[in-house]
């Protein structure tokens, strides 16, 4: 019966280089998909959509004065966004209930306006929560 | 030539291991008179969004009392007819828990939310004599279900907005087994369905708003294979003529505007149809009835009462599930 004479058991510096390929392809990876996913990490941002469509991304912990957005349609709506939070001031809709919400500043939540279908959300990462009811 | 193989094998494995826990996929649609959210994860993601999304639509086109070719818009119109069995057996649902809470939960409220009309263009304060008459209107005796057929008094009329998306969360848990989602969270304006867990370890994380201030929570709840759903009046109101506030939610009983000592109530459950009923029956019942009540039903449901008095009183099936908010001026109470 034939056999291998001799195994090499001790490790060389090409195992060692395959040791630091993983660990370095490893972390960075792991930042890639940290840094790069936008709603589940970084700062707080406001997310405005009108029928569908996003018109703004707005990152609010980078703004140092106040922002005002508008929306035209069938009804109008002034949106003010500030580096903690963002609010509906004023709407032509019949209802207001967009203005009725407040001034919303965790990621989460939003205000809607449902004649002119328009939403403003916030995300990011330090919220926590999936999902919000009220 | 092995180590390199081991060096580009080992990245695969790394690569392909973060594509599977980062594969979701999410939809936003304003359907039933809200705004919709839709979140699964998995390799079945989209096909089970999409799928649900369709059912949406076709609950909405059946059930909706503003879309004039609906079941619903039909039997209002014409007082009697046959409907599918799938809105008999969503009638019958209906009456069953108009019974179970005496009234507080009633489709057919429809004719007193319409004089009103706090959440159309044209909001008004109806007079007390109007609403008198209306209120003869109001009540399970005037809606008769006799398999697929259905009757209404003269006059008479029905909403299902206190039920349909509560029913529609139901369809979508269905939908998303039937495609095997096994993990997404569904928010349709105040209802929340959590699918099964958001990853191996963690539940999903569901915020209560707080009623008295717009940008912060009340409490959190940790939801797995559960229904979460939330009324209040906070949001929707009008101001009249004279400055008095009218919020949305109407009193059977009474044909006004409930004007109690909750401005919150969430129904966490295992069946949608049943959070969304008895979430608006609570809060039309206040905070002794409601309390009472779940004394009596406490295997059916979890609850959480936000009061006008700054209290958050929960019931001891959600103790390690809720959560306080940090810097909250709420006390928190454990009912019971």
């Amino acid at each position: 019966m034939h056999t291998k004479s001799s195994v090499k058991l001790r490790p060389c510096w090409w195992d060692g280089l395959v040791v630091a390929a993983v660990l370095l392809l490893s972390g960075a990876v792991f930042f890639f998909f940290y840094l790069s996913n936008g709603s589940g990490s970084g700062d707080l941002t406001a997310v405005i959509t009108h029928r569908g469509e996003e018109i703004g991304r707005v990152d609010l912990t980078a703004l140092t004065s106040e922002e005002t957005i508008t929306v035209e349609g069938t009804y109008d709506l002034t949106i003010v966004l500030s580096s903690d939070g963002a609010q509906v001031i004023s709407a032509t809709c019949p209802t207001q209930d967009c203005v009725h919400t407040g001034k919303i500043s965790r990621a989460g939540q939003s205000i809607v306006c449902l004649p002119e279908q328009v939403v403003v959300q916030l995300v990011g990462a330090k919220n926590g929560v999936d999902a919000v009811i009220g | 030539m092995k180590r390199i193989f081991a060096i580009l094998l080992a990245a695969g494995m790394l690569f392909s291991l973060t594509a599977c826990g980062s594969s979701s996929y999410t939809a936003d649609i304003f359907a039933m008179d809200t705004v919709m959210k839709l979140t699964a994860n998995g390799a079945n993601a989209q096909a089970g969004v999409e799928a649900a999304v369709k059912e949406i639509n076709r609950l909405e086109s059946q059930l909706s009392n503003t879309i004039a070719s609906s079941e619903i818009s039909q039997l209002n119109a014409g007082g009697s007819g046959t409907v599918s069995e799938e809105t008999a057996q969503l009638l019958s649902a209906a009456l069953t828990y108009a019974q179970k809470t005496e009234g507080a939960f009633d489709m057919t409220i429809a004719p007193v939310v319409s004089a009103w009309g706090i959440t159309t263009d044209t909001p008004r304060v109806p007079s007390a004599d109007e609403i008198s008459a209306l209120l003869q209107l109001v009540g399970s005796q005037h809606i008769t279900v006799s398999g697929t057929s259905v009757t209404l008094d003269a006059g008479c009329a029905i909403d299902l907005g206190g039920i349909a998306k509560g029913y529609a969360s139901d369809r979508i848990a269905a939908v998303f087994a039937e495609n095997g989602v096994t993990s997404g969270v569904v928010s349709l304006g105040g209802n929340v369905y959590a699918c099964g867990m958001k990853d191996k370890k963690t539940g999903w994380r569901v915020a209560i708003q707080d009623p008295r201030d717009s940008a912060n929570y009340a409490a959190v709840v940790t939801l797995s294979n559960q229904f979460a759903v939330t009324s209040g009046g906070y949001q929707r109101y009008f101001t009249a003529e004279d400055g008095t506030v009218y919020q949305h939610i109407i009193d059977p009983a009474t044909g006004y505007p409930v004007k109690g000592d909750l401005t919150s109530v969430t129904i966490i459950g295992t069946n949608g149809t049943m959070c969304d009923a008895y979430s608006t029956a609570l809060y039309v019942m206040g905070k002794e009835k409601a309390i009472a009540y779940w004394a009596s039903h406490s295997d059916e449901f979890g609850l959480v009462l936000i009061t006008t008095d700054g209290q958050v009183l929960y019931t001891p099936d959600l103790e390690g599930n809720l959560e306080s908010v940090e810097g909250s001026s709420y006390a928190y109470q454990v009912i019971g």
